[in-house]
């Protein structure tokens, strides 16, 4: 379907059995990290990660898709807006839990 | 407290069966997330930033320790190691795994406990007076007639698609320490002149981007009728109330648009239909429910306990919580104990599994096996024997939980947030961890006195920003975190709606101006006046000149 966008744009999820926050990789398939998503540049990019995305839905691995602009860190993608930042990170109160600990934090089976 | 009979059991057990077997068919695909979604928050089943979240209910907040003691196993067990207790007097697990909540739901059935009736547009979760049923300002316990509205509202049929979530709140005592004036509905147990017991009505209360206070509809609904009653105010609700906006859907939009008397004259047409008919309960069913909630046998104590005085005099932190932390039992020598959730630089609300032992443990031994949430985010150990309160202040203050800044500025109330929620727009816990530090001074705390901050992360208000003497509003203001302030806000039997005072901070300077509004407050006060005393005599503009003039 054809959109418009103002800038790069990348799609989180949570995963179905746990709810996790994942990143779409360009591959189809899904991170834990931010850093790993794949950014698309222009409209039919966009088009071409959602149908990705949406099918990792219909296969029931994800919930909860969203189209996010996307900024970078350090080089590589990162969201450019402070929600989904905290998701990428994990709750700014608890330094403690969330991918902030680690990237591996329970990134199984991805 | 009450107990489950056959019917309470097998119901809940039938309910965990149920939705173990709608989550394999989620997770083998033969329900799309469309078809699951409805099904999974029926059992307090969210999906938030991070993860799932599980919302358990505490019917009207009461519990026992075996009950706590299952709410520690499950935050070790299935989560991380902590629970988040709420202002509908709930818990809150941030991280449960799909695949592991029904088995999180037979843990709780096992203990008498569910996650019904915490989400969707039901009637939720009867809300009370954390003292209820011990305090010594009650004129009757209202946790029986918050658990026949309990029996008649679960899984009631012709509720269980209203336009929008229903909250009902009962007090029995004078000071409404459960904020009945700011619910769908609020019920105010009195006595009338004859010494019957009969409730004050009031409807279409609520926070969120339309903040109201509940109109009274009627002074005095005679015991017998209340279900009935209610039955007929929601029946004028979910025929006319708004099912096209969302954010027109709840009561307090009807009752704005009908007017209250319009409202009162159509519940009493539909009541004249449907009283006296077997709806409302007998006399015996009353009784069997009230026996549930006997009070405890308590032996009349003295209230002078030298040793008491004592520690008092010697440690300035227990004086002050024993000044704070205890409310006055209805029986001589026994008090109430409010454990402060809201340690300084902490999450306000948020325990560990290890505290909800420790909580436990303490209910078994000194509080007849009874604890209660209150709706401020804190715990209470109710019939506590006043001698035994150096001991219980000791082990809680080992536990960090002896903080003694119950109804003070730093006793928060604060949601979720942008940490946890995905409707967020700001985070929450930050600003009140940030105040917690900036006025970390107990013998400051103790000379500002009751001062009741409230921090809502987004409009929907769950942190009842509207009802703080203090209120703030967390937005996003073009991509960024900011807070408006509000002042002169009331939750209590003086219900008002606090006003923005003017342009929002960022989250420094909110708390900046937190401090400037503390400080015209100690200059304005007048002899022994409250915070929200002196801001009703002297009006917002010398607060407003305070923060803004200085910027």
């Amino acid at each position: 379907m054809a959109r418009k966008i103002k800038g790069p744009q990348m799609i989180v999820a949570n995963r179905l059995l746990d709810g996790r926050v994942v990143f779409l990789k360009a591959d189809g398939g899904w991170s834990a990290v931010a850093a790993d998503a794949a950014v698309a540049a222009d409209e039919a990019g966009v088009d071409a990660l959602e149908a990705l995305a949406q099918k990792s839905a219909d296969d029931n691995f994800v919930l909860s898709i969203e189209v996010i602009d996307a900024t970078e860190r350090d080089g590589k993608p990162y969201p450019a807006h402070m929600k989904f930042a905290m998701q990428a990170l994990g709750p700014s109160v608890r330094p403690d839990l969330g991918y902030q600990v680690s990237p591996a934090w329970e990134q199984t089976d991805l | 407290m009450y107990a489950y009979d056959k019917y309470d059991h097998a119901l809940v057990n039938a309910r965990v069966e149920e939705f173990r077997d709608q989550v394999n068919r989620r997770v083998k695909g033969e329900l799309t997330e469309e078809e699951f979604r409805p099904l999974r928050l029926m059992n307090g089943l969210y999906l938030q930033l991070h993860a799932y979240m599980l919302r358990v209910a505490v019917p009207y907040g009461t519990l026992n320790g075996t009950q706590m003691r299952k709410l520690a196993h499950i935050a070790r067990k299935y989560d991380k190691g902590y629970g988040h207790f709420t202002t509908r007097q709930n818990i809150q697990y941030n991280w449960p795994k799909l695949s592991e909540t029904p088995d999180i739901l037979q843990e709780l059935a096992d203990v008498e406990m569910h996650a019904i009736q915490t989400s969707g547009n039901c009637i939720r979760n009867v809300t009370t007076d954390q003292f209820a049923g011990a305090t010594a300002d009650e004129v009757a316990d209202p946790r029986p007639y918050a658990e026949l509205i309990r029996q008649w509202s679960t899984f009631h049929p012709e509720f269980s698609f209203l336009p929008r979530k229903f909250k009902i709140a009962i007090t029995g005592a004078d000071i409404d320490r459960a904020a009945v004036k700011w619910h769908d509905i609020g019920l105010v147990v009195k006595k009338n002149d004859a010494g019957e017991i009969g409730f004050e009505v009031l409807v279409g209360g609520g926070m969120g981007r339309t903040p109201v206070i509940a109109k009274t509809i009627r002074d005095f609904l005679p015991e017998k009728d209340l279900l009935s009653y209610l039955e007929a105010i929601l029946r004028v609700y979910n025929e006319q109330g708004r099912r096209d906006n969302k954010y027109k859907a709840r009561i307090k939009i009807l009752v704005d648009a009908l007017g209250a008397d319009e409202y009162a004259r159509q519940t009493e047409e539909e009541w004249q239909k449907i009283k006296d008919q077997p709806i409302d309960f007998p006399a015996e069913e009353a009784a069997r429910i009230k026996a549930y909630f006997a009070p405890p046998p308590l032996q009349v104590l003295s209230d002078d306990v030298p040793a008491v005085d004592e520690l008092a005099k010697k440690n300035f932190l227990f004086a002050a919580w024993l000044q704070n932390n205890t409310n006055q039992h209805k029986v001589p020598g026994h008090v109430n104990v409010t454990i402060s959730l809201k340690p300084h630089g902490g999450i306000p609300g948020d325990a560990t599994a290890e505290q909800m032992d420790l909580v436990a443990a303490l209910a078994d031994e000194y509080s007849q096996g009874e604890l209660r949430i209150s709706h401020e985010q804190n715990l209470i150990l109710p019939h506590v024997a006043k001698k035994d309160l150096p001991a219980i202040w000791t082990d809680l203050d080992e536990a960090g939980l002896g903080i003694p800044n119950a109804g003070l500025l730093t006793d928060i109330i604060a949601c979720p947030g942008l940490d946890y929620c995905s409707l967020a727009n700001a985070r929450s816990i930050p600003l009140a961890q940030q105040l917690g530090k900036r006025f970390d001074d107990f013998k400051r705390l103790q000379d500002i006195g009751p001062l009741k901050i409230k921090i809502s992360g987004c409009i929907n208000s769950c942190g009842h920003h509207h009802a703080g003497h203090i209120g703030i509003l967390g937005v996003d203001r073009k991509g960024e975190e900011n807070y408006q302030l509000l002042l002169g806000g009331s939750g209590a039997e003086d219900a008002s709606k606090a006003a923005i005072l003017g342009p929002g901070f960022d989250e420094n300077g909110i708390i900046d101006a937190v401090e400037k509004v503390v400080a015209v407050y100690l200059g304005e006060r007048e002899e022994g006046e409250e915070f929200l005393a002196t801001y009703r005599r002297v009006g917002p503009q010398v607060f407003k000149e305070a923060v803004y003039d200085a910027r």
